[in-house]
């Protein structure tokens, strides 16, 4: 009896402890776009979904996209989005009975180069997951190795300042299940339920010339290979197609990155033959003169598009898309 | 696996609940198998370095005491332990100190032989040290030798202590990892307490104090006018987060019962250089302590080298000269014992140097204080004799933090020659940026105190741990989420880094 009453105890607070943390990840923890964005891919089948980092969350509009070839589709890009998230948020969709009719990649060749540390952002995908297997899987492949903070108090990752001055706001989104983007626009920026951002026009003067960044084939990592061609096989495996794009950039990066640009691009191109999925870049050959490479186009020299550059290049790559055998 | 790790604290968890469902006759056993786990999830690749310093320290251990029970002569028993240390430093010489010696082989004699990238396995050093104690041990009769392999392998891999230490004595910690220990609330409830204060001082202060450091000495130029500030918060990350590691490696130890030997006791309270590193990586200066300068210092060279120096230096000095000599040898083998390079000697050279000069100054340092009407006991004495040594401590993190000493050189130039304490606020101080730099300088301030404070309690022998976890199970529990949830709420938002002395 008296042994009985200890685990009753042991196990009491244990009880406690977990309902603790769990009311201040509820409270602190905020709603990001990113749990706008899984909750609609695990919950609504779309015709496309787009993946990849932020040049594809900011340059491609899935509704202007849909006037042009009447495919619904979700943007669920991000910055600091791996192969390894991309692949694990495709398991989410097959699991959950929302897989795509097809997949686009956005590939921005930064995000081979390098392998993502631990710890970086993980916890964005990670914690919007719905309780699955995938979310497990991805637990496994990727929290594990990170600190035990992400596992006990997801909120560290943001200002304590900054969740408690959102925390009413936080409350009313997760108490009434909203999901919509209200409240994500800033200054410079203006979200979108498909999950594209709109970024407003910014006067080129204010570029710098060091935000100019290359890389050449032999930097690439092989593991975020590998989860690329994960996803490419479990694609066919389910039956989605899959299409791999490279968004256009200004024509002062191309001319400064030019060499390791080109053979990025060969390197891609000669992969996706390899591997039998069509690959547009649209900074070379036929596909360059198709779109705006204008310096007044974009938000920096990295390749971010103002809105109605985005909106443009949407509407051209809907048509690509289309003709696409 | 890092100590920080999800994966880690999931393998602590379930390695405790396997220890206490496990019969008690294997319960070393299970502990055994998860440190090899444990040891093998760094790469298997590593499993050859443990294996060797185990089998090497168990066959002479045992060649030792079969000779001793023989009788055999002194001079067989000294050849043997001989090569039985010999061939225990053999594997750590290789992997830490063979690229160093080729460097500089090359640089004195102009040569070009071929440099060897050496794996450099987890807690190399740690356990090879623990391991020639053993055996020292064995040899001088103050510990008889394990006969049963397994056993022995447990001493040398259990795993919370393998990559930081702290270095055991096989008498202490042995007969304990053997043990079967009887599931203990009491002790649960210590050690988890140990191990959240410890994550604490990682990771609230240790990680918060480290964005300063690394920014300072990533670009010295930049921010030369606040190198002094840069190396006060290195000897607070540093002692925050080797002595935070050490809490939860000993904290990991209560939760199966068993006692390891405490690694610091309150060094910045130290009153001298000698008192310090009584306090400062306890477990490495015992070692040192027994192994090297008492045998040093009881030696028959060091003995002729004492009558010579008595002869030359008069009675007083000359007797202190030996043991001044010892210490130098002593701190010097510390320093190297942190990494093969130049800034290490240096290190080492200096910590040497200024405890043989103590040593050597003691009764010129006596009369003074007797001719001032010092007696050592005043509280002002006291105190400026803990901030006199704080700060010759402090000097010499600059050789420590730097990568060369070159470097170190040009950030002492640096410290005494700009000082401007806004550039501080030029630093990025985590995911908040230079806009959370106050409060990041706060959260460290805060943070100090509490970590002085909880120091002081114990110098004046309050057991804090005791005093918790002998309050009601509910208030033991909230002090247990409190401290959990500041470090949710004030650790360090900046790319998160693996305890320094992991790495040795």
């Amino acid at each position: 009896m008296h042994n009985f009453k200890k685990i009753l105890l042991a196990m009491g607070i244990v009880v406690v402890c977990f309902l603790i943390l769990m009311a201040a990840d509820f409270v602190l923890y905020p709603c990001t776009f990113m749990r706008s964005d899984i909750h609609a891919i695990s919950t609504t089948t779309y015709d496309d979904v787009f993946v990849g980092t932020s040049h594809g969350k900011m340059n491609i509009d899935p509704e202007t996209m849909e006037e042009v070839d009447g495919r619904t589709g979700h943007n669920l890009c991000v910055g600091g989005e791996y192969p390894v998230d991309i692949l694990y948020m495709l398991e989410l969709m097959i699991e959950t009975g929302h897989a795509p009719k097809r997949v686009v990649y956005e590939v921005s060749p930064g995000y081979f180069v390098r392998e993502k540390e631990v710890g970086n952002n993980y916890l964005l995908f990670y914690h919007e997951f719905p309780i699955s297997v995938t979310k497990f899987d991805y637990f496994r492949a990727t929290l594990l190795k990170c600190d035990f903070r992400t596992l006990l108090f997801p909120w560290y990752e943001y200002d304590i300042s900054y969740e408690l001055s959102h925390a009413q706001e936080t409350l009313a989104k997760k108490i009434a299940k909203d999901y919509s983007e209200e409240g994500f626009a800033t200054e410079k920026q203006k979200y979108y339920a498909s999950g594209f951002i709109e970024r407003y026009p910014v006067d080129p003067s204010s570029f710098e010339d060091d935000e100019v960044e290359e890389w050449f084939p032999e930097d690439i990592v092989e593991k975020n290979m590998q989860d690329l061609s994960d996803i490419i096989r479990l694609c066919k495996e389910n039956d989605i197609d899959f299409v791999a794009i490279t968004t256009p950039l200004p024509d002062q990066t191309l001319e400064e990155s030019g060499e390791g640009n080109e053979a990025l691009n060969n390197y891609y191109s000669d992969f996706f033959k390899d591997t039998q999925v069509p690959y547009i870049n649209f900074n070379y050959n036929e596909y360059y003169d198709m779109t705006e490479h204008e310096i007044e186009c974009y938000t920096d020299l990295d390749g971010h598009m103002n809105g109605d550059a985005a909106r443009d290049f949407s509407g051209v790559l809907a048509d690509v898309l289309q003709k696409l055998p | 696996m890092s100590l920080i790790s999800n994966a880690f604290i999931l393998f602590v968890v379930a390695a405790v609940c396997c220890y206490y469902l496990a019969p008690m006759k294997i319960r070393w056993v299970v502990l055994l198998a998860f440190s090899y786990v444990y040891y093998l999830a760094g790469g298997v690749r590593y499993l050859f370095f443990i294996l060797y310093s185990t089998i090497v320290v168990y066959l002479f251990g045992l060649a030792i005491d079969h000779l001793q029970k023989k009788n055999a002569s002194l001079k067989t028993q000294k050849r043997v332990i001989t090569i039985g240390i010999v061939a225990s430093f053999l594997m750590l010489g290789i992997v830490k100190y063979l690229g160093f010696f080729t460097d500089l082989l090359n640089t004195v004699f102009d040569t070009k032989i071929p440099g060897m990238t050496v794996l450099f396995p987890l807690g190399i050093s740690f356990y090879t040290f623990q391991s020639v104690g053993y055996l020292l041990d064995v040899y001088w009769k103050k510990a008889e030798a394990e006969k049963n392999f397994f056993r022995f392998a447990l001493f040398i891999s259990f795993f919370p202590q393998l990559v930081q230490g702290p270095i055991g004595n096989y008498n202490r910690l042995a007969p304990q990892l053997i043990t079967p220990h009887k599931f203990s609330s009491e002790a649960i409830c210590r050690g988890l307490m140990r191990i959240i204060w410890g994550y604490a001082k990682k990771m609230i202060i240790a990680d918060w104090a480290g964005v300063f450091v690394d920014a300072i000495w990533g670009d010295p130029d930049r921010y030369n006018g606040i190198v002094l500030f840069g190396l006060i918060f290195y000897g607070i990350q540093l002692y925050a987060d080797f002595s935070g590691g050490i809490d939860v490696v000993i904290g990991i130890g209560n939760l199966f019962g068993i006692r390891m030997d405490e690694n610091f006791r309150q060094p910045y309270l130290a009153t001298s250089m000698a008192d310090f590193w009584k306090r400062w990586h306890i477990t490495l200066g015992e070692w040192m302590m027994n192994y090297v300068f008492y045998p040093i210092t009881l030696s028959g060279w060091m003995t002729r080298f004492s009558g010579w120096s008595r002869k030359v230096f008069g009675k007083k000095t000359g007797r202190v000269v030996p043991i001044a000599l010892a210490d130098f040898i002593v701190f010097f083998l510390v320093g190297i014992w942190h990494g093969a390079s130049w800034k290490y000697v240096v290190y080492g050279l200096v910590n040497g140097g200024i405890i043989a000069f103590s040593e050597l100054m003691g009764n010129r340092y006596r009369s003074l204080r007797k001719t001032l009407h010092i007696t050592g006991k005043e509280t002002w004495f006291h105190i400026f004799q803990i901030v006199r040594t704080y700060i010759i401590v402090n000097l010499r993190w600059f050789y420590d933090r730097s990568d060369t000493v070159a470097e170190g050189n040009y950030l002492v130039k640096q410290a005494f020659s700009h000082f401007d304490c806004s550039q501080l606020f030029d630093i990025a101080a985590g995911r908040g940026g230079t806009a959370f730099v106050p409060t990041a300088l706060l959260i460290i301030t805060v943070g100090c105190i509490v970590m002085v404070a909880v120091g002081i309690l114990k110098e004046r022998g309050t057991d804090l741990y005791q005093k918790i976890t002998a309050l009601p199970v509910p208030l033991t529990v909230a002090t247990y989420m409190i401290l959990l949830l500041l470090i949710g709420t004030f650790g360090s938002t900046a790319v998160l880094k693996g305890f320094i002395y992991a790495q040795f």
